[in-house]
């Protein structure tokens, strides 16, 4: 029987990444509930949409999780892990309680982002992909841009932006962050 | 009711004459809000006016707003540095902006109180003393076409798009024109790709059209994994409706079962717009079988990508919609032949698709009368950098680049000293103040190693060093390399590291020669689009700024004082 194409009806967006998780297979299992297709090749064409979910949801995709995705896709584990370990969004460790993305698209680096990384790396020990030992803080150095232009450099913590970020204000941002375990919220006093 | 139909009541429309009537009562609708009593008070929102608080303004709008008052989500102008803004449209008034603005003056803004925050009316006439907007130099020289409804209709809402046209060019295809004749628009239109290949669409269509396999499918590459452009997140986030009736005229031109659009995973506020567009056509019956009554079938699907820069390119794009790594393979086939899987596959780029509605509308004719001789049409365009202004903005192909910075974007912020602006993302060369009187179409910057590409312009001042500019560039290509062919693979590595060589003070001249015969190599032997221009920009920069490679390796310092042979620390190394 026919079914009519559902794969781009607007699916319940799921709660947006906050602090470190652990990945609930029942909640992915649920997630590719939603995920009806025709045919194989409409099954290969959900796996990118399908593990976006889940990454978006907790931060980050597990070899289990990836497990459940190739199940219910069609697929094996492998081919599921190459597509993960190819493109940048995915991440196959879990983040830390506080994620900080670092916008390294052109006018953030003319303004001067690489002195930010610089600084992530001299006084945190960490670069791009990588997390704290005491798991708080993990980051990712976007090799695109954010679109916030007129502030860059911009940095984004958890839900905050925060535009033309010093080493400094960088330094006093994450130190306010890290001193609690809640993510912190747009609307946060902005240095910017 | 001067609201919009909730998406879910929107009722299938199965006849040319249904289409007609839902247009006119959407029109009646918009005319009737705008026209009426009530007070009319809209939000930009869109991703970069979010991380300015657009949504907690938006949040306190809706809770202070009084009765008799319409409150609405738009989408930003482009116009950044105004945001967070909201437009009041008081009763027998033109609406008037406000920006930027913070929560604690949103009521002063709507009781009349705060008249000092506006920035111009919406409209030909003054309001009070608020002079029009389009009397700013951001928008003076502007001419709007694919944004004309951005931060004027709801993005959610296809009620709103219909009442501003979206749709006609749709209809004319499905029932007063052939397929030959609506890709013979195109083709008289001379709209060349904006991906920055510049490759014409019409010729496209055509082959796409004659090509014999079935079932054809039509993509639109909407994939901005450019350090430096987001002029197609903003068209997403604007007017979605504009880009899908695109696709869904290429798709009846070429006789396409299905459109695709491919979005990069960048802008998840573009994709979340994007889907409810194609949702609510789909609810319409503008996307199905038998669409209006016409007997033409059109599919469609939303695939999202996962931020590998290298599925800009055709073929890398149709492998990431297979739901493999995004590899680019030789060619031919081209995409046209044997695309996505394997069948015929016109790909467009979204701006390029943006354009296709007004052409198909207003005709061929009337577009070739926009811009040069050679590169017809308007184009996107973003600067960055240090410049006074920021956003997104449009304008006619021809315009030179110093009327582009100093007229609409302001010139350079105060304190900075300007070198140059660098072209075509990571494709292509900077191009220096003596170049600035080029008109910025499709061919003129080529002479002076400049590219319009995608329209994304980088400004760069004196405490920018070339060889750390030229590094940045190249580790962004070493990074987004496939990895599939060796080249890429290898020699782009190769020449960050020469470049942090020269950067630490350990350079020699011979290294400038290692870094054009290295290039020579990648440029000649890559594969795909990616590998061929990947050297180019570091190529160009020492072409302009050989003066400062010398510098480093002869004089060791770095005159921007950037580079860490200036610190003269050896615990410095490259951090990344």
């Amino acid at each position: 029987m026919h079914q009519p194409d559902q794969s781009h009806a607007v699916r319940p967006v799921p709660s947006p990444y906050t602090g470190r998780q652990e990945i609930d297979l029942d909640v992915v299992r649920e997630m590719m509930s939603h995920f009806t297709y025709d045919d194989h090749d409409e099954a290969q064409e959900l796996i990118l949409s399908a593990l976006q979910e889940v990454n978006e949801h907790f931060g980050w995709v597990s070899p289990e999780a990836a497990e459940i995705v190739a199940e219910a896709l069609g697929t094996t584990p492998s081919r599921v892990f190459a597509i993960l370990t190819f493109y940048a969004d995915f991440r196959t460790a879990p983040r830390g309680h506080h994620h900080l993305l670092i916008c390294h698209g052109m006018s953030c680096y003319v303004m001067g982002s690489q002195k930010l990384v610089q600084t992530l790396r001299d006084e945190y020990g960490i670069a791009d992909g990588e997390t704290t030992p005491d798991e708080n803080l993990s980051v990712h150095v976007v090799n695109g841009c954010l679109g916030v232009c007129d502030r860059s450099p911009v940095v984004k913590i958890d839900d905050h932006y925060a535009g033309h970020v010093t080493p400094e204000s960088l330094t006093e941002l994450l130190n306010r962050a890290l001193a609690g375990r809640e993510a912190m919220s747009v609307s946060e006093e902005s240095n910017g | 009711m001067v609201s919009p139909v909730p998406s879910e009541h929107l009722q299938k429309l199965t006849s040319k004459e249904a289409f007609q009537q839902f247009q006119k009562s959407a029109i009646d609708r918009w005319t009737r809000m705008w026209d009426g009593d009530d007070t009319v008070i809209s939000v930009g929102v869109g991703s970069s006016s979010i991380a300015k608080g657009a949504l907690e303004v938006l949040d306190t709008v809706r809770e202070i707003a009084g009765p008799n008052t319409v409150v609405r989500e738009v989408s930003g102008n482009g116009a950044f540095w105004m945001e967070p803004w909201i437009e009041v449209k008081r009763p027998g008034q033109f609406p008037v902006v406000y920006g930027p603005v913070s929560q604690s003056d949103i009521a002063g803004v709507i009781d009349g109180s705060r008249d000092d925050l506006a920035v111009g009316v919406r409209g030909d006439q003054p309001v009070g003393n608020i002079r029009p907007l389009n009397e700013h130099h951001f928008f003076k020289d502007q001419v709007q076409l694919l944004t004309r409804n951005a931060g004027v209709i709801e993005p959610d809402s296809i009620e709103d798009a219909i009442a501003r046209g979206a749709y006609q060019g749709y209809f004319k295809v499905l029932f007063e024109m052939s397929q030959e004749e609506a890709i013979a628009e195109v083709t008289t239109a001379e709209v060349r790709g904006r991906g920055g290949g510049g490759f014409p669409a019409g010729i496209k269509w055509e082959s796409g059209r004659k090509a014999k396999a079935e079932p054809k499918f039509v993509v639109c590459n909407s994939h901005e994994g450019e350090p430096n452009v987001y002029k197609d997140r903003h068209l997403h986030e604007a007017d979605p409706h504009r880009i899908l009736e695109g696709i869904l005229i290429a798709c009846i031109a070429v006789g396409a079962e299905r459109g695709y659009n491919y979005i990069g995973g960048e802008y998840p506020l573009g994709i979340k717009r994007f889907r409810k567009a194609v949702a609510d056509a789909e609810r319409l019956g503008l996307i199905g079988k038998n669409v209006l009554g016409s007997g033409k079938n059109v599919a469609f699907r939303v695939r999202t990508g996962g931020g590998a820069y290298v599925c800009g390119e055709a073929s890398a794009l149709m492998y990431s919609i297979m739901g493999v790594r995004g590899q680019p393979r030789t060619k031919p086939p081209r995409s046209v032949e044997e695309g996505i899987w394997k069948r015929p596959t016109v790909a467009n780029n979204t701006e390029t698709l943006a354009n296709v509605p007004d052409i198909i509308v207003n005709g061929g004719e009337w577009y070739a009368n926009i811009g040069t001789e050679k590169s017809k049409g308007t184009k996107l365009m973003t600067m960055q950098g240090p410049s006074k202004l920021h956003g997104v903005v449009e304008v006619e192909m021809g315009m030179t680049m110093r009327q582009l910075l100093n007229d609409i974007y302001g010139g350079m912020r105060d304190g900075y000293e300007l070198k140059g602006i660098q072209t075509g993302g990571v494709s292509a060369g900077p191009i220096t103040e003596a170049e600035f009187d080029l008109p910025i179409d499709f061919d003129s910057l080529k002479d002076v190693n400049g590219m319009l590409g995608s329209g994304g312009w980088v400004l760069f001042d004196q405490n920018v060093c070339a060889v750390d500019f030229a590094r940045y560039m190249t580790a962004f290509s070493r990074y987004e390399s496939c990895s599939k062919c060796v080249p890429c693979r290898l020699g782009n590595p190769a020449l960050v590291e020469i470049l942090d060589r020269i950067r630490f003070g350990r350079g020699s001249l011979e290294d400038l020669g290692l870094i054009k015969r290295t290039s020579k190599h990648i440029i000649e032997l890559s594969l795909c689009g990616l590998g061929q221009v990947a050297p180019v920009p570091l190529v160009d920069m020492l072409d302009k700024f050989e003066d400062e490679f010398r510098a480093h390796i002869v004089d060791g310092v770095c005159p921007s004082g950037t580079c860490p042979i200036s610190a003269r620390e050896e615990s410095l190394t490259a951090a990344d």
